[in-house]
């Protein structure tokens, strides 16, 4: 045939099934709207995180070394548009005109700190208008010396006027390193002071601003880059705002995969309501198949008209689909404005259209593929004896269709996924629940035919009959309502547990206060001035200071050297050789702390240490080396007997390096305390409280950043709770209109139930029994599906350790049979209102 | 066409052709030992009661559905050799069909019908054509009319045009008349007669009206699927 004989009558064809074709376009295009919208959505979302995370960093990129930083980062960054601020971190002694001096931990900056977050500074002031003779003091600062904003204090021989007090700072995360309250100078006013030849404790920083927003993979391309370009990357330590915080980073993570389910599902959803629609449809057009088959069409040459019309309303369905999915970030806008604080506004994603429309015609032809088969097995005697027997399709479609239709949902599986081991699995997981429902399916069948139906009734019979009838679609069905089912669950159980890990992820008693710098004679003390404050959960470690001298008789210099010799992109460890070491003891294993490797505390011969297991990679050690410490000037020899993972997102204290009891008490130590405050009030009195008795004592305030982290988690949470049901709701319209779509071919057998004297209520009591039965065995073996796709998924992917309900079992077989029931009689409304003869005669 | 065959060798063959349906489980025979050799240009009417294997003969006939036993040749090749798709290619280029319930394709027009099977052979001056036949069966005026559109006769008429307008060698009809009133009937089968007439197409016809097999060269009679009576006229009708 002539190409343009196809289209004329792929024409002729759309303009014959207009209705039922204009519901085929709109499932498609609900579908597709779902994967733009949905990748639209978390590129918005995503980047309000990224900035989010920005201010946690101050910055894209921060560079530091204990070392002045090398001169080739100036050439590596000379091609890539940025800016740089330059910060300098050093302890150092301040004293007040009076007796009162302590250590502070000195903050250089210039004009351009902080390039994100807010420094608040009390009067309000910036960067820019600190001058060269003046300084702001950390509260503690002030109270630990006797001063206010006015008062003059000296560091480093010279005297600076305290013009503000520091009340936030968007970068002091790293707590742990700190020696003391802080106090910032600018660049000018360091260089007049008699502390710029120090080496000692001296943090080197540079922060980057980068033009554009940088996702993860791209930032850690450029830490690579910056690796590469400089001759000894291992004493530098590089941050990337993605990496600022554990727990956001984590909860990023999981909301990534998350959605990356979602889209994949959603598009799903879609395949399965054109496959039920193709079946449909084709199911009415037997009769025209026959003709065309008499009059000497082959198979083939029907089955491509029929792809050829799918194809045209494919991409109508699509295209409209890519306009309504490239118009839902803005109405998420409108209504959750807090989801999108801080982005760019790049709501528009061009390329997400044009994927999801690509992707949307991928599944719409691989899934239309096996209903299609269809056309091969209508005999062409059917236009003489409507009873004829079906023919078997060949061999090649009968095979070919499902192994085609594998193969598009493995190719949208990688497009969405981006793994190819990761969509083989989620496409093999499918085929083994598509089977499963298959045989599901087919005992329903076996079963319904088998059972005794004289005792049950005439409506219950007829049902069991109509789902056991030969040759009614029963299986394909009950597959693809089962395929949606699974899906809308999944949706479901994994919304529901990512939304509680979210809402856990902040523990209710993360610590508010952290307090450095305790000594042993003052801890006791301290202790009884939290619990006057009604402090919660305290948490006092021994921190004793120390430095790594060997690893396994080799010294720290030669390992540098030798790895610096070997040296390749992996050539991490210089931070964490030359590191000051801060090691602590416990007798066992601290909360939210997992072995996993060897056992705690096990050689009784040895002095053992635990390490962290990614500080144990840094350090290239593992179970059975061992660790010689310098510990202010004593020797000490630790064997590495077992390594842990620590969630560092628990907020609460944790070490990289644990040591046995028994070693560590008699070498100088100070503790290290956390504690939680409530109300907020009481860090305040308890501030004054430790500057008045203990002025050596740090008190660092960190519930700014907790409220922070708990915006954005919450934030997150509502990301996933609008995507989620924005899912669950059009799978459960794709799936009611594939339910509808069987039921429109029943009218014929509506009229003659109305004919043989059944009222409209009989038949439709009957109608509902059917569907409802379908509903149950799809919903039964659908939801089984998806207790084992959302474990998998929880436990797996999101590594949460959660127990999918149970009950979900029977509720969505039950709830299944009721919108199946449901949308199976709306749709045969017409036929069961139309009188009878008018659907008899055709 | 035509001219490919000589004309002592039969244009269509049923040898030993037997056709058992699977009835519930029972095999049941529709056809029992068939022989009947039909010549080019020749007017054939097949007769008997209902069930007595008329409509399921000429499906195999058409190759639209396969004997049990036996051999159906058509042209001289046999139909059982053939695939699902070489049969269809056989079917659009030489078989014509009539059908007592039009079998129309509701979704095309009157002209779209005839164009079909037009389109299908890639016959150039498709759209002409298949207007021309439309005026010869009387439909000039309603070549944009849907079938539902029509009456009864009229969508038998756009049948005949359809089946017709390809100029097969042989035409199939089951019951032509059968759905149509008398005085409509009678005018169908005219213009049936008339066109084969013109055209020299071999036609069978099945029927149980000894009135419309009157006008046949040939009368076939089956009963219970076999053949009880193979009767020649000397002049046709």
């Amino acid at each position: 045939m002539k190409a343009s004989a196809v289209l004329a009558s792929i024409a002729r064809e759309i303009r014959a099934a207009r209705g039922r074709l204009v519901f085929f376009a709109g499932c498609l295009a609900i579908g597709v709207a779902a994967v733009v919208g949905v990748s639209a959505l978390v590129a918005a979302v995503e980047s309000s995180l990224r900035a989010e995370s920005r201010d946690l960093l101050a910055a894209d990129v921060r560079v530091s070394a204990r070392r002045p930083l090398p001169d080739e980062l100036v050439d590596f960054f000379a091609e890539i548009p940025h800016e740089r601020t330059n910060v300098t971190e050093l302890a150092a002694m301040a004293s007040s005109g009076g007796d009162d001096s302590r250590l502070v931990e000195l903050k250089v900056v210039d004009g351009a700190y902080p390039f994100y977050g807010e420094l608040v500074l009390d009067p309000p002031s910036s960067t820019a208008n600190l001058a060269a003779d003046e300084a702001w003091l950390a509260p503690d600062a002030l109270g630990g010396l006797r001063l206010a904003v006015g008062d003059s204090v000296s560091i480093g021989g010279v005297d600076f006027r305290v013009a503000a007090a520091v009340i936030d700072e968007p970068d002091r995360l790293d707590f742990a390193l700190s020696l003391g309250p802080r106090v910032f100078l600018s660049a000018d006013g360091f260089a007049r002071t008699n502390l710029t030849g120090t080496r000692n404790r001296v943090q080197h920083r540079a922060l980057y601003r980068l033009e554009g927003d940088r996702t993860h993979d791209e930032l850690e391309e450029l830490e690579d880059g910056i690796r590469d370009a400089v001759p000894d990357p291992s004493w530098l330590r590089i941050s990337t705002h993605t990496e600022a915080q554990p727990t956001v980073r984590r909860a990023l993570g999981r909301v990534e995969d998350y959605l990356g389910l979602v889209a994949l599902l959603s598009l799903l959803l879609g395949g399965i309501g054109v496959s039920q629609i193709v079946r449909a449809w084709l199911a009415g057009r037997t009769q025209a198949v026959g003709v065309m088959r008499c009059l000497g069409f082959r198979a083939r040459e029907i089955a491509a008209l029929y792809l050829g019309n799918i194809a045209v309303l494919a991409l109508l369905g699509c295209l409209i689909g890519g306009v309504l999915g490239a118009l839902l970030p803005f109405a998420v806008r409108a209504l959750a404005p807090d989801l999108f604080q801080g982005t760019g506004g790049a709501l528009l994603q061009p390329w997400a259209v044009v994927r999801g429309v690509g992707l949307g015609l991928l599944v719409a032809v691989a899934f239309c593929l096996p209903p299609l088969t269809a056309v091969w097995r209508v005999p062409p005697a059917t236009v003489l004896r409507a009873e004829a027997v079906p023919l078997p399709a060949p061999r090649v479609v009968r095979f070919g269709a499902p192994v085609l239709l594998g193969l598009g949902v493995l190719l949208s599986a990688r497009a969405q996924g981006g793994e190819w081991l990761h969509a083989a699995i989620f496409s093999g997981g499918l085929l083994v629940l598509t089977l499963l429902l298959w045989g599901g399916a087919r005992l329903a069948i076996t079963v319904s035919a088998r059972l005794p139906r004289g005792r049950l009734g005439p409506t219950l019979h007829h049902g069991l009959a109509a789902l056991a009838r030969p040759n009614q679609g029963t299986t394909g069905a009950v597959v693809a309502l089962g395929l949606g089912v699974m899906v809308v669950l999944s949706m479901l159980l994994v919304e529901r547990e990512l939304g509680r890990a979210l809402r856990d992820a902040l523990p209710e008693d993360a610590p508010s206060v952290f307090l450095v710098d305790v000594q042993r004679d003052q801890w006791e003390g301290v202790r009884s001035a939290l619990e006057d404050e009604g402090a919660l959960s305290i948490d006092g470690v021994p921190v004793v200071m120390a430095r790594l001298r060997a690893i396994g008789g080799e010294t720290v210099e030669e390992v540098m050297h030798r790895r610096r010799s070997e040296r390749g992109r992996g050539s991490r460890s210089g931070w964490a050789l030359t590191r000051e070491q801060r090691l602590t003891w416990q007798a066992e294993l601290p909360r939210g702390n997992t072995l996993v490797a060897g056992t705690l505390w096990s050689d009784p011969e040895r002095k053992e240490v635990s390490l962290e297991e990614g500080y144990a990679e840094e350090l290239g050690v593992t179970v059975g080396d061992s660790l010689a410490f310098d510990v202010q000037g004593v020797p000490v020899e630790l064997l590495v007997t077992s390594l842990r993972s620590v969630d560092w997102a628990s907020f609460a204290i944790n070490f990289f390096l644990l040591v046995e009891p028994g070693v560590l008490e008699e070498a100088p130590h100070m503790r290290l305390a956390a504690a939680r405050l409530e109300p907020p009030e009481a860090e305040v009195t308890l501030q004054n409280r430790i500057a008045r008795d203990y002025p050596n004592v740090t008190l660092l305030r960190i519930r700014p950043i907790l409220e922070k982290l708990a915006a954005v988690l919450d934030r997150i949470a509502l990301g996933v709770r609008a995507l989620g049901s924005f899912t669950i709701a059009t799978g459960l319209v794709i799936l009611s209109g594939a339910i509808g779509a069987t039921a429109l071919r029943r009218s014929r057998e509506a009229a003659l139930l109305k004919t043989l004297g059944i009222t409209r209520a009989g038949v439709m009591r009957l109608f509902a029994v059917e569907y409802s039965l379908i509903g149950l065995a799809a919903g039964l073996v659908g939801a089984a599906g998806a207790l084992v796709l959302a474990n998998a998924f929880l436990e797996y992917v999101l590594e949460l350790e959660t127990e999918v309900p149970l009950t979900a079992l029977p509720l969505a077989a039950l709830a299944t049979a009721a919108m199946a029931a449901a949308s199976g009689l709306a749709a045969s409304q017409r036929a069961l209102q139309t009188r009878p003869l008018e659907t008899l005669r055709g | 066409m035509n001219e490919s065959q000589t004309s002592n060798e039969p244009q269509l063959e049923c040898r030993g052709v037997s056709k058992v349906l699977d009835s519930g489980g029972r095999p049941l025979t529709v056809l029992d030992g068939i022989d009947l050799a039909i010549a080019p240009g020749e007017l054939v009417a097949i007769l008997g009661p209902s069930g007595s294997g008329k409509s399921t003969l000429l499906g195999l006939m058409a190759g639209l559905d396969r004997p049990t036993s036996g051999s159906v040749r058509l042209g001289g090749r046999a139909l059982e050799a053939l695939s699902e798709d070489e049969l269809a290619r056989l079917r659009r280029r030489r078989v014509g069909f009539v059908f007592q319930s039009f079998q129309l394709l509701a979704n095309l027009t009157a002209r779209e019908n005839v164009l079909l099977p037009l389109e299908l052979c890639g016959v150039p001056d498709a759209r002409a054509r298949a207007e021309a036949t439309l005026a010869e069966v009387g439909l000039a005026e309603r070549v944009h009319h849907y079938p539902s559109q029509l009456s009864g006769g009229e969508q038998q008429r756009v049948a005949l045009a359809r089946a017709f307008a390809p100029g097969p060698d042989l035409l199939l009809a089951d019951e032509p008349t059968g759905n149509l009133d008398a005085e409509t009937g009678a005018r169908i089968l005219a213009l049936l007669l008339d066109m084969r007439a013109r055209s020299g197409t071999t036609l069978v016809l099945v029927t149980h009206d000894p009135q419309v097999a009157s006008r046949a060269d040939r009368e076939v009679h089956l009963a219970g699927g076999r053949i009880v009576r193979d009767e020649r006229r000397e002049v046709p009708a």
